[in-house]
């Protein structure tokens, strides 16, 4: 159960993301929909906590874009709906959304994007904020948990006011952050879900509805002028303008506090953060002739500021601008106060770096943490579908490699998917490359292909790829790598775990039968019988058309949540060769599951029986059979 | 090219395998787990990064001085010729008709080894046997089923050293091995091998080494047969003696003949290297008696080889005749071309990495 369905008013410890969902249901959302993605996940994963008791409807869709249109349908219905993703989301939705903002809706609908400055958990750091502006939407900031609550609960007001979709925009910093918040009491929706037929939500005439659009732009940008989410601290006239947004605007506020600048510079940060509020701005700028911007990822405020001060030229005069452009602030990455102090540190030329104390701490920590690099969990049944890969491409000797996917698998980049992936880029592509591979032997290629993708992307943007391959007679071997959840994201259910969001049970779709349908050859292996699979794998690779291996084996987490594992693993070490020829350090050094250690101080392996979950594949890649496993 | 220790496995890497050179005797195979095997092909898993590699040292190819003595056999009579240091030669044939109807010509290997099994002078032997699936590959035989199982030539590089290591590893001794030049080579090299090179090499008993003057690709080869919608499957594979030119691939119902001129781009690029036609470093060499079909020639080398000769001739396992002088300067006339073409290719090989 979850805090969030109190009805009453009440102070509350709150994630950003527990927050947003607050926000959603004291707006009176009564239909939520979404796609797994970090740092997202757990606005939907709350709400469909919610969802029996306070009697809302909840999905995980089986995309975003299919979760926009579901959350749609409600506001065309006249229901509050809130769909959420992560940044890339917004990509595949955003063919839906050009459209939908031209044909406006009816009941608030809010679409959150939960950005991921530094791409921590993501393929990218894109700002997904520049869709607001393509599609001529309001854009939200939120900066902290309260804000983020009451951002969403006025988002989907707003939208219901101007009848268009209303962006709100999340960092990881935020929708992961915790800290006391105030939730309001939660409203009385009985709204019936009814279409009227007299209405219409088209496109055409394409030019009335875009002007029909700009006009609820404007409408927007003069409620924001009265907007309590922007606000200033400082001087009247300060003597540096830092205009921010965001989580941003926190570390801006720590880092005028630690340098002792509150009279000296000023902070404007704004949450309405497009269409921006002119006249608002028109004032501010006119305070201060430098202006400093602080925003995470894109330098999106800094270049429509920047315009827009073109425009104002004459009424604020003539600017200093710093930010991103000029090389003041860090053009990717994600921000911290330690950017801000440093920045401002320079500009005010205050010294506040104490190297005396940098050097205690870096010599106190030195050893303390050991090397880390990108690792599957022990037990992780990647790990034996990569190794079976490795093997089965070794033996192929022709040169073949993986074209890679999204999700726990993608570290298939790394040493602990033994690199044998060697392109990853969006949800579905893996295979979608592969059918481009898979008609290049007229070119001359012959380097055999396996494409991996997990059971939630399939669904996701695998399929329209595995239609293309049957259509065009591509040549593509793919390899589903089925552990049986949406693991990267929380375990999330997909269309092949036969329940929904809201737990509800519901009928599997068929993945092998799916395949068969479009006339693959298909097959299902257990990626822990590492070289049983591995001789499948080599005898798809020497036929041709459409070939579907399923490497099925749950989710090492899920596993250990449901009963653990069967075995207890030990190293004999009389009989490990440790670093002599016919081993060196094969399990540590090239399996290198974390559950396998290096005993410096006698040379040989061993296990970590802290880490090591009891899996037992490592037992079949000792050169010596060194290592054993017995039942628990 | 992968970084190299200059006694380690990246040598031989860089060395043999990436240019090619690899003649899948299988004697790197099986020690350590960064070399397979698999389907006809010696593949490398991944990089072991050791500063002493065993593969390297048994490689028959990761040095080209095939020349140099590994060790010195008792020599009892030892024309300079290049079939090599040997006490006797002569021809013979298995007393066993279905031993001669099984093996390659007069069946004397199929014979010696079940002699020597039947006998307790060796425990077990590595050979080849026939494929299934997949490509030929090394298979320990203890009895005279599994020796018929695995009777006749392949003409492929089929890493038969692969199952002789996976033997020594699990502790077997008195150890007969049967198989071609390259493969007698890297057990003369496991003389020299550390660790405990010498201790190791006494294990193996018995050394049968196979005339041969190339051995094709597998895969390639395979690739050929599908191409003519010919199951890979075969019974038994041979070159009968000239003018025919061809090569003929046996199965149950008859055989197909390819020409050679097909066949000899498939020829193992290794193979061009090689000095030795009659497995110099074996106790005993077999091939074919061009003179009398049907029958063996027969070589024995060291005083090992000879003793065993020596109790299957007695034990009436094994018939002989008398091996010509027109036959040896025949055998001897062939041995010097290939060893010849060898030294021709090692220098034209070093060139060009020059």
């Amino acid at each position: 159960m979850t805090i969030i369905i109190k009805k009453k008013e009440s102070l509350e410890l709150l994630q950003g993301n527990e927050a947003i969902a607050r926000g959603a249901l004291e707006g009176g959302v009564r239909f939520c929909s979404g796609y797994p993605g970090n740092p997202s996940s757990e606005i939907i994963d709350t709400l469909a906590k919610a969802a029996h008791s306070l009697s809302i409807y909840v999905e995980w869709s089986v995309n975003e874009k299919v979760a926009l249109e579901a959350a749609t349908a409600a506001s065309f219905a006249g229901l509050r709906s809130i769909v959420c993703m992560k940044q890339n989301g917004v990509n595949v939705v955003s063919d839906f959304l050009t459209n939908l903002t031209l044909s406006g809706t009816k009941g608030g609908i809010v679409l959150v994007s939960c950005d991921d400055p530094s791409g921590i958990s993501s393929t990218n750091e894109e700002d997904a904020r520049p869709f607001a502006t393509l599609t001529d939407i309001p854009l939200l900031e939120p900066a902290t948990p309260q804000e983020a609550l009451e951002m969403t609960r006025w988002a989907v007001e707003l939208s219901e006011e101007i009848q268009n979709v209303v962006m709100l925009r999340s960092v990881s910093r935020l929708s992961h952050t915790r800290s006391n918040v105030h939730m309001k009491n939660l409203p009385d929706f009985n709204t019936k879900a009814c279409f009227d037929i007299s209405t219409a939500f088209h496109t055409f005439p394409v030019v009335d509805k875009h002007k029909a659009r700009d006009a609820k732009l404007v409408k927007a940008s003069q409620i924001f002028e009265e907007s309590p989410f922007n606000r200033y601290v400082g001087h009247s006239r300060p003597e540096l303008l830092v205009i921010t947004s965001g989580c941003a605007s926190n570390y801006v506020v720590d880092a005028v506090g630690i340098l002792g600048l509150k009279d000296r510079v000023g902070i404007l940060k704004l949450g309405t953060t497009s269409p921006l509020p002119v006249k608002l701005l028109t004032r501010y700028l006119s305070t201060c002739n430098r202006i400093l911007f602080a925003e995470e990822i894109d330098p999106f405020l800094e270049k429509e500021i920047k315009s827009l001060a073109g425009d104002l030229a004459k009424e604020i005069g003539l600017k200093e601008f710093m930010g991103k452009a000029s090389g003041h602030i860090p053009s990717c990455g994600e921000l911290s106060p330690g950017h801000l102090m440093e920045v401002l540190g320079n500009l005010f030329n205050i010294s506040w770096k104490k190297d005396e104390y940098r050097e205690k701490i870096s010599g106190l920590i030195k050893d303390a943490i050991p090397p880390r690099e990108f690792g599957f969990c022990p037990g992780c049944p990647h790990r034996g579908s990569y190794y079976a890969i490795k093997l089965a491409l070794a033996w192929d000797n022709r040169q073949g490699f993986v074209s890679g996917d999204i999700g726990c698998y993608t570290l298939g980049i790394w040493p602990t998917g033994f690199n044998q992936v060697k392109s990853v880029h969006a949800m579905g592509s893996g295979l979608g490359l592969a059918c481009g591979y898979g008609k290049l032997d007229q070119f001359g290629f012959d380097q055999p292909v396996i494409t991996v993708c997990g059971d939630s992307t399939f669904y996701h943007s695998g399929l329209p790829a595995m239609v293309n391959a049957t259509f065009n007679q591509a040549d593509v071997l793919l390899l589903i790598l089925d552990n049986s959840a949406t693991a990267m994201t929380g375990f999330q259910p997909h269309p092949g775990c036969g329940k929904t969001a809201m737990g509800n049970v519901t009928d599997v779709v068929d993945m092998e039968g799916l395949c068969r349908s479009m006339g693959a050859e298909v097959m299902v292996a257990d990626p822990y019988e590492m070289e049983k699979t591995a001789e499948i794998i080599y005898g798809l690779l020497q036929k041709r058309g459409q070939r579907v291996l399923i490497l099925r084996r749950k989710c090492a987490l899920v596993q250990g949540r449901e009963g653990g594992f069967p075995y207890k693993v030990e190293i004999d070490q009389d009989l490990c060769l440790g670093e002599e020829c016919g081993c060196n350090r094969y399990c540590t050094r090239i399996f290198r599951c974390s559950g396998l250690v290096w005993d410096n101080q006698v040379g040989k392996a061993c296990i970590d029986k802290i880490i090591c979950v009891g899996c037992g594949i490592c037992v079949d890649i000792c050169p010596q059979g060194a290592i054993n496993k017995t039942i628990k | 090219m992968v970084s190299e220790k200059p006694e380690g496995q990246g040598c031989l890497i860089n060395k043999v395998i990436a240019n090619g050179l690899c003649v899948r005797c299988g004697a790197c195979v099986g020690l350590c787990p960064y070399f397979n095997y698999y389907n006809g092909e010696v593949v490398v898993i991944d990089q072991c990064h050791s500063d002493n590699s065993r593969c390297l040292q048994l490689c028959p190819l990761a040095e080209y001085e095939a020349t140099t003595p590994l060790y010195q056999t008792k020599v009892k009579e030892a024309p300079d010729i290049a079939i090599g240091t040997l006490h006797e030669i002569f021809l013979a044939r298995a007393r066993d008709r279905e031993l001669r109807a099984k093996g390659q010509y007069g069946g004397a290997v199929s014979a010696l080894l079940i002699y020597a099994l039947e006998n307790g002078l060796i425990k077990g032997a590595v050979m080849t046997d026939k494929g299934d699936d997949l490509a030929p590959k090394g298979m320990l035989v203890r009895n005279r089923d599994q020796v018929i199982a695995c009777s006749g030539s392949r003409y492929s590089g089929s890493a038969a050293l692969s199952e002789l290591n996976m033997c020594l590893k699990t502790g077997m001794d008195q150890l007969g091995v049967v198989g071609l030049p390259c493969q007698m080579e890297a057990l003369a090299r496991m003389r020299r091998m550390i660790p405990n090179g010498v201790a190791i090499s006494q294990r193996i008993a018995l050394k049968i080494g196979l005339f041969c003057t190339w051995a094709i690709d597998y895969r390639g080869f395979s690739t050929l047969l599908n191409t003519r919608g010919i199951d890979i499957k075969a019974e038994g594979y041979d070159i009968p003696p000239p003018p025919a030119d061809v090569f003929r691939v046996k199965n149950k119902t008859g055989h197909d003949d390819f020409s050679l001129s097909d066949i000899r781009p498939l020829i193992q690029k290794g193979c061009s290297l090689c000095q030795d036609m009659t497995a110099q470093w074996a106790d005993i060499s077999i091939g074919t008696a061009e003179e009398k079909p049907g029958w063996n020639t027969i070589i024995v080398r060291t005083s090992v080889g000879a003793e065993i000769i020596r109790k299957a001739l007695a034990d009436n396992f094994l018939e002989r005749d008398h091996f010509s002088k027109k036959g040896l300067d025949h055998l001897n006339a062939a041995a010097a071309n290939k060893r010849l073409k060898g030294i021709k290719a090692k220098r034209d090989l070093d060139r060009s990495h020059q």
